[in-house]
């Protein structure tokens, strides 16, 4: 009873933090075919920019979406600045691996000089425990189980129901036919970004109200959605976000049985089991595309 | 009157190569152009630096009057410029309905979404039919429908088709030879490249033959030529 409830619980938790990065890594990876090694510090950064506007003394419902946007600005930025100037580049996918780590070991390190190293918190989400089925969990963490999936299917809804989500799905198949219909395409590209960066922001928030800040807090998170990304096959958002889940509950597990020591262990030997069975991930079809 | 599409002392290339030598042309004076020639000579180049997906070296295109050279595709799109690509490599994993919302993406072509597509599904009824069907799972012919279709959605007002019929078994050949007529008779003039030079005859008066990356000769209204001269420019005296 305690076994089963306390992995169910740790697995949708963790989860729903995979899921929300997995899906922003997978948004840029199909629309512009690179991988966005800052993702990780978007989300450390959302975390502090968060816990800044509420150390001036903003209360949570505004610092939310205030902090989420910026981030969607600053997650623009980053495009412009160390992506796009290289797209056309036939090693595209390697450069941007370059200039994606370079930016994050910049933000990493101003992040360090600007509030320090001493760990911070922000607020949770909601007060309070509760327990279920045994297992005492914080409001906290239930909200993040009920918020994730909501904004997952906002996500799903805005890509496929949207004329702008159309766009956003179709520069993602073919570059070429979409500016031959008139598409803005690195507007796309920047669309993309902001919205991935928005995403991981919120992780970053979700995750802040839990355990300790720290600058290098992305780096962790971002591992675990690349190896989520890779199990689940990058180029959809509907595998990434079942795969998060997957991986959030077998890890929970392993934590259980295993230990904390194990799991990351574990979690490489999956990786490395699904590059050999099935290297294009494990809910995919062969090629790029959104949805 | 002038011409609605001119193009002077054009040259464009990729790299190192030069494909196209300062080639001129004209087109919207006397109805639809086609345009042959070999392969590798430089006509979907030359559509690619119309449209602006290849930014020319030098010489200047003029679309209505207004000069166009160096223009985002987005911009030379909603002047109703319009270029179909060859091969129907379009969106895979799209929806024909997605396809054709595309086509309206451009602002000026957003007020005409109904007509237009009433039009395309009159020209191409079999869309209908796979309303909901991903590009990919379609057949050749059809994947060439929905991108002329979705080309038309974009409210052309010229239109450049780059071999509409390129290996497509001869039912289907005919049927979108038909539609580009129907087209065409609908008042959008074209501008075609095809191999098939019975087919561009039918369609056109005015022809282009494009050879080294120029223009090598020009067939205008009234000059009869018949197949087997056309046949002989193609390989040479």
């Amino acid at each position: 009873m305690g076994a089963s409830a306390e992995i169910l619980f740790g697995g949708l938790f963790q989860g729903s933090l995979y899921a929300m990065m997995a899906v922003g890594l997978a948004l840029v990876w199909t629309t512009i075919g690179v991988f966005n090694f800052s993702h990780g510090v978007f989300m450390m950064l959302g975390a502090y920019l968060a816990w800044q506007f509420v150390d001036i003394g903003l209360p949570l419902p505004v610092v939310l979406p205030l902090a989420v946007v910026a981030m969607a600005g600053i997650g623009w930025l980053l495009q412009a600045s160390v992506v796009r100037p290289l797209i056309g580049r036939s090693n595209i996918v390697l450069v941007v691996v370059i200039t994606t780590l370079a930016a994050a070991s910049l933000i990493e390190n101003g992040v360090l000089e600007l509030w320090g190293p001493r760990s911070k918190q922000i607020p949770p989400l909601l007060d309070g425990n509760t327990t279920i089925g045994g297992v005492g969990v914080s409001m906290h963490q239930i909200a993040i189980i009920v918020i994730t999936p909501v904004i997952l299917v906002a996500l799903w809804l805005f890509l496929n129901r949207t004329r702008l989500g159309l766009a956003l799905r179709a520069v993602a198949q073919n570059e070429d036919a979409s500016l031959l219909v008139g598409l803005n395409v690195t507007a796309l590209y920047g669309l993309a970004f902001a919205i991935a960066a928005a995403l991981a922001a919120l992780a970053g928030i979700f995750l802040g109200g839990y355990r300790f800040m720290s600058p290098v807090m992305g780096a962790d998170p971002l591992l675990k959605a690349l190896i989520v990304v890779v199990f689940g096959g990058i180029s959809s958002i509907s595998g990434p976000i079942f795969a998060a889940y997957l991986i959030g509950f077998f890890e929970a597990a392993s934590n259980y049985y295993f230990g904390l020591y194990w799991t990351p262990a574990l979690l490489f030997a999956v990786l490395i089991l699904t590059l050999m069975v099935r290297p294009e991930g494990m809910f995919v079809r062969s090629s790029r595309s959104l949805a | 009157m002038s011409a609605l599409l001119e193009v002077s002392d054009l040259t464009a290339g990729y790299g190192q190569v030069t494909v196209l030598h300062r080639l001129s042309l004209c087109a919207g004076e006397f109805g639809n152009v086609g345009l042959f020639g070999p392969n590798g000579h430089g006509k979907t180049t030359l559509l690619r630096a119309i449209s602006g997906l290849l930014r020319p070296r030098s010489g200047t295109i003029r679309f209505d009057g207004a000069p166009i050279t160096g223009l985002s595709p987005r911009a030379i799109v909603a002047r109703g410029l319009i270029h179909v690509p060859q091969g129907n490599r379009l969106f895979p994993d799209l929806t024909i309905a997605d396809c054709l919302a595309l086509g309206a993406y451009s602002p000026h072509a957003r007020p005409h979404e109904e007509a237009n597509r009433e039009k395309v599904l009159a020209i191409f009824p079999k869309l209908r039919e796979r309303w909901r069907q991903r590009v990919r799972t379609l057949s050749g012919g059809e994947r060439q429908m929905v991108s002329i279709g979705t080309a038309l959605m974009s409210h052309p007002r010229l239109l450049i088709l780059d071999e509409p019929t390129l290996g497509l078994a001869p039912k289907i050949k005919d049927e979108l030879c038909a539609a580009v007529l129907a087209i065409s008779k609908g008042g959008v003039p074209l501008i075609v490249v095809e191999q098939d030079v019975e087919f561009l005859l039918e369609l056109s008066q005015h022809l282009y033959l494009v050879n080294h990356g120029e223009v090598a000769t020009e067939i205008r209204p009234g000059q009869t030529m018949d197949h087997a001269e056309i046949m002989s420019m193609y390989f040479g005296h």
